[in-house]
């Protein structure tokens, strides 16, 4: 008798286990907003100075990365005329916050030191200028490759950002 | 007599093949002036293509393989070296990482020759910016970047250059050492 009142409990568990999943999955999707198109605005960095290869580096690298893994129809580039006619554009404005230069040789040697890091804070606006999503991304390089490297970091984790909150076909929230 | 003779032959035998080298090696450094890597941004090049760089007839012309890309000087907004950068920011990206199999590459490293880097910004058709980074063997991006401006493409960094020039003749030497 104490055995099927056991084996009765453990059942009753796993089912509320089973049906509050569900339940607690249901909210922590995020709610994408419309945009069939990104316009990438060149990289900003007044009040820190980035090499001119780190800069093109990084402008380049997210074009590409968002045209590759960020979900939208079309991807157009800084100044393209193009944009004007696209429906449902957001705008990506990127503005360097901080940047330390590390050493590729010292990674290669002591595999501890030399890491290079950048941080850059994003911005998508919508075309009447109202910030759509706004944060903070940072690109690093630890232990392999360049300097350059840490701009191909930044350049996946922006475009992976702008796939989980943006959808083509998504209704506005 | 004889060991004096026998040194001198041996000395201006020494000269000869000292000669003979430099020789050599300063017309192998004149061959390989026009090597280039694109690093990023050319259009239709896949990343790190190895190739020769030249300007002519108002294009930067780069041939990689059998194929080659061109990119209009007229429509370049600005060229920058890695001596540009490097006087602007204070360090640069001279030193690029080549494939080096099983782990070898931590021990190459220590040895690996330095590069010069050629950045450009341009404009398509459509007025889109577009950005493309060179690697160039050492000081080389500097002859480049000499004809571009002189075939009409603009930069930021020599109007700086030529307002800070009069203030001071003996500066450009110090920049360098710094």
């Amino acid at each position: 008798m104490k055995r099927y009142s056991n084996a009765t409990l453990c059942l009753a568990v796993v089912t509320l286990v089973f049906a509050a999943r569900p339940l607690s999955a249901g909210p922590a999707q995020p709610v994408k907003a419309k945009a069939s198109a990104i316009q990438v605005e060149m990289i900003r960095s007044d009040e820190i100075k980035l090499p001119a290869e780190f800069q093109i580096s990084l402008y380049e690298n997210l074009v590409r990365q968002l045209e590759k893994q960020g979900g939208f129809e079309h991807v157009y580039r800084d100044g393209d005329r193009r944009a004007k006619d696209a429906p449902d554009l957001v705008v990506l404005h990127s503005t360097v916050r901080g940047f330390k230069e590390g050493s590729e040789r010292a990674r290669r040697v002591t595999t501890v030191a030399g890491a290079t890091s950048i941080t850059i804070h994003c911005e998508f606006k919508n075309t009447d200028g109202k910030v759509v999503l706004e944060q903070d991304v940072n690109g690093k390089v630890w232990f392999f490759g360049g300097n350059l490297r840490a701009t191909y970091d930044f350049a996946k984790k922006t475009a992976r950002m702008a796939h989980d909150n943006f959808n083509p076909s998504a209704h506005k929230s | 007599m004889k060991r004096s003779k026998f040194l001198v032959s041996f000395a201006m035998a020494l000269a000869f093949a000292a000669l003979a080298i430099c020789g050599a090696n300063a017309q192998q450094s004149s061959k390989t002036d026009n090597k280039a890597i694109a690093l990023t941004g050319l259009p239709g090049v896949k990343d790190d293509a190895k190739g020769k760089l030249t300007v002519e007839n108002g294009k930067l012309h780069f041939v990689y393989g059998k194929k080659s890309s061109d990119v209009s000087v007229a429509s370049i907004e600005d060229v920058v070296t890695g001596e540009d950068s490097q006087a602007a920011v204070g360090k640069t990206v001279s030193t690029l990482s080549m494939a080096a199999p099983y782990g070898s590459g931590r021990f190459l490293a220590l040895f690996r020759t330095k590069f010069d880097t050629l950045t450009l910004r341009y404009r398509d058709e459509n007025g889109a910016l577009h950005g493309v980074i060179f690697a160039l063997p050492a000081s080389g991006a500097e002859p480049i970047k000499k004809q571009l401006l002189a075939q009409g493409a603009h930069t930021t960094v020599v109007s700086e250059r030529t307002a800070a020039a009069p203030a001071s003749a003996n500066s450009s030497s110090k920049e360098q050492k710094q």
